[in-house]
């Protein structure tokens, strides 16, 4: 019955097609088969972080049909991949538009990883004997990755103009394993598990939007629904620093299922004098149900039971968001705007109170973050004499949050941008923007505590302040050329301890040259430069009272300042040519494309040096270095109307070095001490090597 | 007074007279049809009758009203001056003003949802125009002149480099697009982008760091971009600095977290730690978004 149904249901969808064929009608198409042959050196899962390159056949295909009254789009890609794609369109003009689509890619981490633990994929992790195995090569070996599918489809229907009305639905899977961390004992230690953590996410969203959209008036209704579920709300672990005999597994908890909702109106009408008045109201609501753990595995690997004031946290955030915004453009050398957003998240979610009898204090209840922004703003454009353009903008930015620290900021944001229209083959710009954020702190008053002294940078007080030069030119059609000069500065004026300011230079340039109808040359060249200075204090708790106090603690092995100061340097630039050596005939492509990053931190200790150390040797001279070459050729040769074939080689290297990753240990310490680190091999050694090969032929119709 | 009535009709009457000229130059002598433009304009006027603008069935669509003349405006005097770029007719060139051309295409296309809030475009107070990314005449997806990304890319260089980086969104695969998250027809967010607020727009996609957690970590909740920058990165997962320096630049406090870490801590030191080597602070704070694990041991710090 069901069957009959669908089957009924999809001749009722079709019916509109039923006269398809009838009138005149225009089909094209295309037919994309390559073969791949595919040699690579190292670290395949960088590789193909977000690609599935292997040796073997790749299809595409396009398909296109349309009528005076009808249409219908198909396109696959990767057929047969972890990278496939497929999209099936179709409609009739002016009528309704429906699609279908089916996406996949992966998101590849680490392949080869390794683990003693036995169960990996699912969440319960655990380990023969008493202790785990220190020989590596007894390990299980597993990949960290993640697969995601995304499948959907939506339908807009168009023949009630000026209404419309929009619906979609779509569903995303994501399948697979990603690295996390815990430390053994509670709450840290030294020691530390890797763990493979089991993703089975499948996310699932139903949109309607209604409207009407008709000068002088738009308006429109929307509703969102999306529901997360995760398979997997805890993963289970044999901690293998639990005492002797405690079988009670340790537990991590996973993302939990959450349930998501949006109401949303959006309107505008236009005004006299050039004018529009636009507004945007919405809510909406996230909601999140967990099961708590009612124990924990304390210092000496034991379980300790926890009081809670309810079994289950019910997460429950609503959002409100107003804008209202006023456009004109009441006379010719005059244009702007002035707005006014509306930005709060009320946390409404549970508060527990935890209880353990063992710690100190013996209870804990969680807080709930919710803040609340408030945004002026006007935004001014003058048509100035001499084809100058001037525009400018304030904006007056209010936060409000419930942080111990600095619960409210206050910002103010100016812009100016001048350019100039006066050539018709050259735009220059010039522009500046000022951030003055001041942050009132409410925290510690103490001054030997450190909490008086940091101010973290996310709300801390700062003045930033940004340059940008360009200029695009374009002497003549077939050549087009820009430069932009990027500088940007950012003192955070309150701060002692934490980041004191941050510095990037960025220039890019880029252009592309058209010679006849014989070569186009492209090329591209980035350099940006980061700096950034953060000054801290290490030390032990008191006593004494101004342990933590960078100014007049005292200065010891154990306690004292330190600062950082981390340099990035990246160079990237692409150079290429597409050759017409037979002009509508044959055709080769050459492509050069480099990155490089190097990294520095240069720490400065206030102490005494250790034995053995010095201002130097405790630097970090490779943070996140990195080089990427890669190189293409390619040859596209048009057989006959309809049908090419191209025949390609491609090279890419990645080189990778990181202070952190370099000399990668699986242990560090021995089992079965409780200070024993076992890690899995996640992001080690990325560094790869490829050599590509590819012919293919498309044919046309 | 008669006098005045007088005159003030054979005024009002040649005013009238007038107008009613403009308007039946307009409507009869200056539109000459698409047909015309054929004879000088074949590429284009082949790429036209293919298109979605061709489409009868379509109210409101240029060949339902004056055909090329839609768009480019009466071409009766270009044809009598024998033609050429931009002479007596609009031609989308540069030297048109960003609003007059944009205008063409408002006409139609400003009654829709897309364009409903272009007013509000950055694009359109920095004269960017439809032609810029459009043409009716490439017969390409939306009739766009290149595909997203190398469509931003052509203006936006910065953004090319930076997803050049090795860290970075499924951009260039094609597996996610700048429109996936930016409007370029403008919008309500800031940066054109698809949503009221950072975050909203980041769990379209990471829907399981949408929580509520009962363990919150502020900085992430308010938004994303704190920690991480959308385009590229030197830094592994999108991040804007490198742990332990990223996280101890907020928490510095009496033991782990104000402690320096040096090379002498990585694996290859002398003393290796676990707050230094491999994923640093990540190596226990795994629960960084948000933690639902038990108060003790530190649901707080997001270590379960």
């Amino acid at each position: 019955m069901k069957l009959k149904i669908t089957i009924f249901t999809a001749i009722l969808c079709l019916s509109p097609f039923f006269d398809i064929f009838a009138e005149e009608s225009q089909f094209k198409g295309e037919i994309t088969l390559t073969g791949l042959f595919r040699d690579i050196n190292g670290n395949e899962a960088k590789f193909k972080e977000y690609n599935d390159l292997r040796n073997g056949a790749y299809g595409r295909v396009r398909l296109n049909y349309d009528t005076e009254k009808y249409f219908m789009d198909f396109k696959a890609d990767d057929i047969a991949y972890d990278t496939q794609n497929y999209r099936l369109g179709g409609g009739m003009w002016g009528k309704f538009k429906a699609d279908i689509y089916y996406d996949e890619f992966p998101h590849n981490f680490t392949f080869g990883a390794r683990s003693f633990y036995q169960g990996i994929g699912g969440n319960f992790l655990t380990y023969p004997g008493a202790a785990p195995s220190l020989n590596i090569s007894t390990w299980n070996e597993f990949d960290y990755s993640v697969k995601r599918k995304n499948y959907g489809g939506g339908f807009k229907l168009e023949m009630l103009k000026p209404f419309y009305f929009d619906v979609s639905a779509s569903r995303e899977e994501r399948d697979g394993l990603y690295p996390i961390g815990v430390s053994l004992r509670s709450p840290g230690g030294p020691a530390l598990e890797q763990l493979a953590m089991p993703i089975d996410y499948k996310t699932t969203n139903i949109k309607l939007e209604g409207g009407y959209a008709k000068k002088p008036f738009f308006f429109s209704f929307s509703y969102l629904y999306s529901q997360f579920e995760n398979d997997n709300n805890k993963l289970f672990f044999r901690n293998p620093a639990a005492a002797p005999g405690v079988t009670t597994p340790d537990i991590f908890t996973l993302p939990p299922d959450n349930h998501y909702f949006k109401l949303a109106f959006k309107g505008a009408v236009k005004l006299p004098m050039n004018s529009k008045f636009s507004t945007n109201l919405a809510f909406s609501r996230a909601k999140s149900e967990a099961d708590l753990v009612s124990y924990y595995l304390n210092n000496a690997g034991a379980v300790t039971p926890l009081t809670l004031s309810d079994p289950k946290f019910n997460g429950k955030i609503d959002t409100q968001n107003y804008d209202f915004v006023l456009s004109s453009n009441p006379i010719s050398f005059l244009e702007g705007k002035i707005f006014y957003k509306h930005y709060k998240t009320s946390n409404k979610s549970d508060q527990i109170v935890t209880t353990d009898i063992t710690s100190i204090p013996p209870t804990e209840v969680n807080d709930l973050f919710d803040y609340k922004k408030d945004t002026v703003g006007v935004e001014l454009g003058f048509k100035l004499p001499a084809k100058f353009y001037l525009n400018t903008f304030y904006h007056y930015i209010k936060t409000k949050r419930e942080r111990e620290d600095i619960p409210e900021n206050k910002d103010d944001l100016y812009s100016v941008e001048l350019r100039w229209n006066g050539l018709d083959f050259m735009l220059p710009k010039v522009g500046y923007e000022r951030l003055n954020r001041r942050a009132k702190f409410e925290g510690s008053t103490d001054p030997n505590d450190i909490e008086f002294w940091v101010r973290r940078f996310d709300a801390a007080a700062k003045i930033r302040d940004t340059y940008k030069v360009s200029i695009d030119i374009s002497p003549i059609e077939n050549l087009n050329f820009g430069v932009v000069y990027k500088h940007k500065k950012t003192d955070y004026r309150d701060t002692i301890v934490g980041l004191t300011d941050e510095k990037s230079n960025l220039i890019n340039i880029d252009g592309d040259f058209t010679i006849g109808k014989f070569v186009k040359l492209f090329g591209y060249f980035g350099y940006e430069r980061i700096d950034s200075n953060q000054f801290q204090r290490q030390f032990a708790a008191p006593p004494p009272a101004n342990a933590g106090n960078p100014i007049t603690g005292p200065t010891s092995a154990t306690r004292f300042n330190w600062d950082a100061k981390q340099k990035e340097k990246e160079y990237d630039y692409g150079i290429g040519a597409e050759i017409y050596a037979i002009p509508k005939k044959l055709t080769f492509v050459l492509q050069h494309d480099y990155v490089r990053s190097n990294g520095l931190v240069n720490y400065t200790v206030f102490r005494a040096l250790n034995p053995g150390e010095t201002q130097d040797n405790i630097d970090l001279p490779a943070w996140d270095d990195y080089r990427q070459d890669s190189y293409m050729i390619k040859a596209v040769y048009n057989v006959v109307k309809g049908l090419s074939l191209t025949l390609g080689y491609a090279y890419e290297r990645f080189n990778y070095k990181d202070a952190q990753y370099e000399g990668f240990r699986y242990t560090v310490g021995a089992f079965p001490a409780n200070n024993t680190s076992a890690l899995t091999g996640a992001y080690t050694k990325p560094s790869y090597s490829t050599n590509l090969v590819f012919m293919g032929a498309t044919y046309k119709f | 007074m008669g006098k005045r009535i007088s005159v003030f009709i054979s005024v009002l009457f040649a005013f009238l007279l007038v107008l009613i000229t403009q308007s039946s130059v307009k409507g009869d002598s200056q539109y000459i049809g698409s047909e015309a433009c054929k004879d000088c304009h074949g590429d284009y006027y082949k790429s036209f009758i293919k298109s979605i603008h061709n489409k009868r069935v379509i109210p409101g669509t240029p060949v339902n009203r004056d055909g090329c003349e839609s768009c480019h405006g009466p071409g009766a005097q270009h044809a009598e001056k024998g033609g050429g770029r931009g002479v007596a007719i609009l031609a989308f060139g540069r030297k048109v003003d960003a609003k007059t051309k944009s205008s063409m295409c408002l006409n139609c296309h400003g009654d829709s949802k897309q364009m409903a809030f272009w007013d509000m475009s950055k694009h359109r107070s920095t004269s960017i125009s439809c032609d810029n990314c459009h043409t009716v005449h490439s017969m390409k997806e939306k009739n766009l002149k290149a595909m997203d990304p190398e469509l931003c890319f052509g203006c936006h260089t910065a953004i090319k480099i930076r997803a050049n980086k090795q860290s970075r969104h499924p951009i260039k695969e094609g597996k996610t697009r700048c429109y996936a998250c930016h409007n370029p027809h403008g919008s309500f967010g800031t940066k054109m982008i698809k949503a009221d607020g950072v975050n909203e727009l980041c769990y379209k996609c990471h829907a399981e760091k949408r929580g509520p957690f009962m363990w919150q970590h502020a900085p992430v909740e308010e938004n994303c971009l704190n920690c991480h920058t959308p385009h590229g990165s030197n830094h592994l997962k999108l991040l804007t600095a490198k742990p332990p320096l990223l996280c101890q630049s907020c928490h510095d406090a009496s033991q782990h977290p104000g402690t320096i870490y040096t090379r002498l801590q990585t694996f290859q030191g002398g003393a290796p730690s676990n707050r230094m080597y491999a994923r640093s602070c990540l190596n226990c704070h795994s629960n960084i978004h948000g933690s639902v694990g038990p108060a003790f041991p530190r649901g707080r710090a997001q270590v379960r």
